[in-house]
C-alpha cells in the first residue's frame, strides 16, 4: 500500500479546558479530494488550524502524518516546506507589505528550505502573472498590502493565487467559500480544480454543499462534535443538504 | 510668585553652571543655578527626568582636528557640514541655494532648557535660502569629532514662496560621550514645499539633544521625519506653529530604542490660523530594557477654525522589559474644528506571524517583513529614491543590530 499523503490518528486537542477534537481519524490518499463537512462549531477549523501548526492548541494525543513525517512537532514554516499550504476562512491583512513583496518571500524561502535555487525577479514575475491571470489577479492588486482593503472575493482569489504559486503537496481549504458571490465562487473553484494532480491532495472544509458541486470530491467526511462520524462519496454532500446534520449527529451519540 | 529655592546642583548642572559663565551667559548661568536640570516634576521633561539621565557633562568642544566616516551617504545629495559647532566652508552650491552664516543660534527665545542652552552656546548658524525648486536632496552633516564634548550647532532654513526642496539633517561623530544640542529654525514662505528629515546616527556613548522649530505660511506644506537610530540619551523636540491659512503638515518620527537606550520625541504643535491642516503619525519600536518616550501636544488658537488635527503614536515592543510612554494631548479653543488622536501600542500581532509562517516564511524573516511594514507608512511618502533607499538601510541596520 502506498504511504497516504495525509494521515490522521485518533487526534485529540484542547483549548484551554476544552476538548474540541475528540479522536479524529482520517486517511487522505494522494491525488484524492476529501470534503469535511460539519455545523459551525463542530470543529472543523480547529482541524485546519492544527494542522498548519497555529499556536494556542494542545494536542494530548494522536499524530498527523504527511508523507508519513509526522509534522506535529514543525513549525508552521516547516510544514509549509513539506508541503502543506491552509487557505485561510480569513484571510489576514497585512498592513505595510506589499502582495508582491510577500509573495516572493514565500517562494524563495521554500525553495531555499528545500536547497534549491530561489527564483530570478522576472522568473518570479512570469510566475505570478501566469498563476495571477486565470484568477483574474491583475498587478494593482498585487502592488497593494496583502490582503488590505481586499474584498471577500479578492482575498480568496488571493489565497489561491499563493497555492499556485507555492505548489503545495497537502492543500486544506477551510470554508473557502465563504463571504463569495456565484461569479467569484466559480473563479475561485475553477483555479482549485486547475490544481488537482495525481500527486496533490485536498482537504475541502465546509458547512454548505454548494462548494462542493464546482470542487467534486472523491469522499466526504461528516465531521461532528469533533470528530468524524460518518464517510461516503460524494452523494453524502447531497443526503446532508436535505436532511441536516441532526440526524448524525444523533448517530455519534 | 513663590520664591523659588534654589536646588541642590550636582556635577553635570555645575558644568553647565561653569560652561555659561565661560562664553558669558552669565543671566542665563544665574537663572540656571537657581532651577537646576528638568525633573520629573517639570511636565514637559516628565518621562526624561534630565536631572536622573544627566550625570556628567563634557567640556565645550573644541575645533575638530578629524573627522569619521560620513554616518548615511545619499547618492546624489549636496552636503553641508558643521563639525564641532562650526559651519564648514561648502564648494558651490546647488542652483537656488544660497548657504551661509551668521552669528549665534537660530532659535527664538522660548523657556525651555534645550532651547537656552543652545541660545547660549551655539556661535554661529549655518543659514540656507532656497530660493526656487531645489532638485537634489540637501544634507547637512553635523559631526562632534575627537575627544568627548559639549557642542551646540544650529541651522535656519527658508524655503521661499513657491519654492521646493528635501533637506536631509543627519548627526553622528566619535565613538565617546558627547553631549550634543542641535537646533534648527525652519521658515516656510507662501506656498512653499519642503521635506525635513533628521536622523540621529550618533554612537550609543552619545547624549544628543536637537531642537527643530518650524513656521509656516500660507498655503505652505511641509513634511518632517524625525528618527533616533543612533545616541544612548535622545531627546528631539519639534515645535511648529501655522501662522498663514490653507497650510498642511505632517509630522511624522521614528524613535528606535534598544538596550539601555532613552528616546524621547517631544512635539507641540500651534494651529495659530483658522483653515490649516496638520497630520502626525509618530511610531516607537523598543527592545531589550529601553525606554521610547513620545509626547505629543496640538493646540488650537480660539480663532482657528476649520482645524483639521489627526495625532497618532503606535509603538512596538519586541521585548518584555522595554517600556513605551506616550502622552498626547489636544488643547482646543476653537469651536469648528476636526481633530483626534490615538495611541497603540503592543507586540507583533501572532495571527500576522502565523499567516506568514504558514506560508513557508521563517520566524526571524517574518518578524522582520511586519516590523519594515509597520514602518513603511513613514517612509512610503518619501518621494526621492536615493534617500528612501539610504533611510531604509538605517532602518534595516538597526532592525539587523
Amino acid at each position: 500500500m502506498t504511504t497516504p499523503m495525509l494521515e490522521i490518528r485518533d487526534l485529540h486537542v484542547r483549548v484551554e479546558e476544552r476538548e474540541i477534537l475528540k479522536g479524529v481519524n482520517l486517511v487522505l490518499p494522494a491525488g484524492e479530494v476529501h470534503a469535511i463537512m460539519g455545523r459551525n462549531g463542530s470543529g472543523k477549523s480547529t482541524l485546519s488550524y492544527v494542522l498548519a501548526g497555529r499556536d494556542g492548541y494542545e494536542i494530548t494525543s494522536g499524530e498527523v502524518l504527511m508523507d508519513g513525517q509526522n509534522i506535529l512537532d514543525l513549525d508552521p514554516n516547516e510544514r509549509a516546506t513539506a508541503g502543506l499550504f491552509l487557505a485561510f476562512q480569513y484571510p489576514i491583512e497585512i498592513p505595510g507589505v506589499s502582495t508582491m513583496t510577500f509573495l516572493k518571500a514565500a517562494i524563495n524561502a521554500q525553495l531555499k528550505a528545500r536547497g534549491e535555487a530561489v527564483l530570478s525577479t522576472p522568473d518570479f514575475m512570469r510566475a505570478v502573472k501566469d498563476a495571477g491571470a486565470s484568477l483574474q489577479i491583475n498587478s494593482d492588486m498585487l502592488k497593494r498590502a496583502l490582503n488590505v482593503g481586499f474584498s471577500g472575493g479578492e482575498k480568496k482569489r488571493a489565497e489561491i493565487l499563493q497555492m499556485a504559486l507555492l505548489k503545495p503537496k497537502l492543500c486544506v481549504l477551510d470554508e473557502t467559500d465563504s463571504g463569495l458571490d456565484i461569479d467569484a465562487l466559480r473563479i475561485v473553484s475553477d483555479g482549485v480544480n486547475a490544481l488537482r494532480s495525481p500527486t496533490r491532495s485536498m482537504l475541502v472544509i465546509t458547512h454548505y454543499q454548494r462548494l462542493l458541486n464546482y470542487i467534486v470530491p472523491d469522499v466526504v467526511h461528516v465531521f461532528s462534535d469533533g470528530r468524524i462520524v460518518k464517510s461516503g462519496g460524494k452523494e453524502l454532500a447531497l443526503e446532508l443538504e436535505a436532511e441536516g446534520y441532526a440526524g448524525f449527529s444523533e448517530a455519534a451519540a | 510668585m513663590a520664591l523659588q529655592i534654589p536646588v541642590r546642583i550636582g556635577p553635570a548642572e555645575q558644568s553647565l553652571i561653569d560652561q555659561l559663565n565661560s562664553v558669558g551667559a552669565t543671566a542665563e548661568a544665574t537663572r540656571f543655578a537657581v532651577i537646576g536640570l528638568p525633573t520629573r516634576k517639570v511636565e514637559s521633561y516628565h518621562y526624561t527626568d534630565l536631572k536622573q539621565l544627566l550625570r556628567t557633562v563634557p567640556p565645550l568642544a573644541s575645533v575638530a582636528t578629524s573627522a569619521s566616516p560620513p554616518a548615511l551617504r545619499i547618492a546624489g545629495a549636496h552636503q553641508l557640514m558643521i563639525a564641532n559647532g562650526a559651519v564648514q566652508e561648502s564648494s558651490t552650491a546647488p542652483a537656488g541655494v544660497i548657504v551661509g552664516k551668521t552669528a549665534g543660534s537660530a532659535l527664538g527665545p522660548r523657556d525651555d532648557l534645550l532651547v537656552r542652552l543652545n541660545s547660549a552656546l551655539a556661535t554661529e548658524t549655518l543659514s540656507l535660502v532656497l530660493e526656487s525648486s531645489v532638485d537634489p536632496v540637501i544634507q547637512i552633516d553635523r559631526r562632534t569629532e575627537g575627544p568627548a564634548g559639549h557642542a551646540a550647532d544650529s541651522a535656519r532654513i527658508f524655503v521661499a514662496d513657491g519654492a521646493s526642496a528635501t533637506i536631509v539633517e543627519t548627526y553622528s561623530g566619535s565613538n565617546e560621550p558627547h553631549l550634543t544640542n542641535h537646533a534648527s529654525f525652519v521658515q516656510l514662505g507662501k506656498g512653499a514645499t519642503l521635506t525635513h528629515i533628521t536622523v540621529d546616527l550618533s554612537s550609543k556613548s552619545t547624549t544628543h539633544f536637537a531642537t527643530s522649530e518650524y513656521l509656516l505660511a500660507e498655503g505652505a506644506r511641509l513634511r518632517t521625519l524625525t528618527i533616533h537610530a543612533g545616541a544612548g540619551l535622545a531627546r528631539s523636540q519639534v515645535f511648529a506653529r501655522f501662522a498663514g491659512e490653507r497650510a498642511h503638515a505632517d509630522f511624522t518620527g521614528l524613535n528606535l530604542v534598544g538596550d539601555g537606550q532613552h528616546g524621547d520625541i517631544t512635539i507641540d504643535i500651534s494651529h495659530a490660523v483658522p483653515n490649516t491642516t496638520s497630520k502626525e503619525i509618530f511610531k516607537a519600536i523598543a527592545r531589550g530594557r529601553s525606554k521610547a518616550v513620545f509626547q505629543g501636544r496640538i493646540v488650537v488658537a480660539r480663532d482657528a477654525q476649520k482645524t483639521d488635527a489627526k495625532m497618532m503614536m503606535q509603538g512596538l515592543m519586541l521585548s518584555d522589559e522595554a517600556e513605551i510612554l506616550s502622552k498626547p494631548e489636544l488643547e482646543i479653543y476653537a469651536d469648528d474644528v476636526v481633530c483626534g488622536h490615538g495611541s497603540t501600542c503592543g507586540a507583533l500581532d501572532e495571527d500576522h506571524m502565523f499567516y506568514l509562517m504558514s506560508r513557508g516564511v521563517p520566524k526571524a524573516e517574518a518578524e522582520t517583513m511586519l516590523v519594515r511594514g509597520f514602518l513603511a507608512e513613514l517612509t512610503d511618502p518619501i518621494v526621492d529614491a536615493a534617500l528612501k533607499e539610504a533611510l531604509e538601510a538605517v532602518l534595516d541596520g538597526w532592525l539587523g543590530g
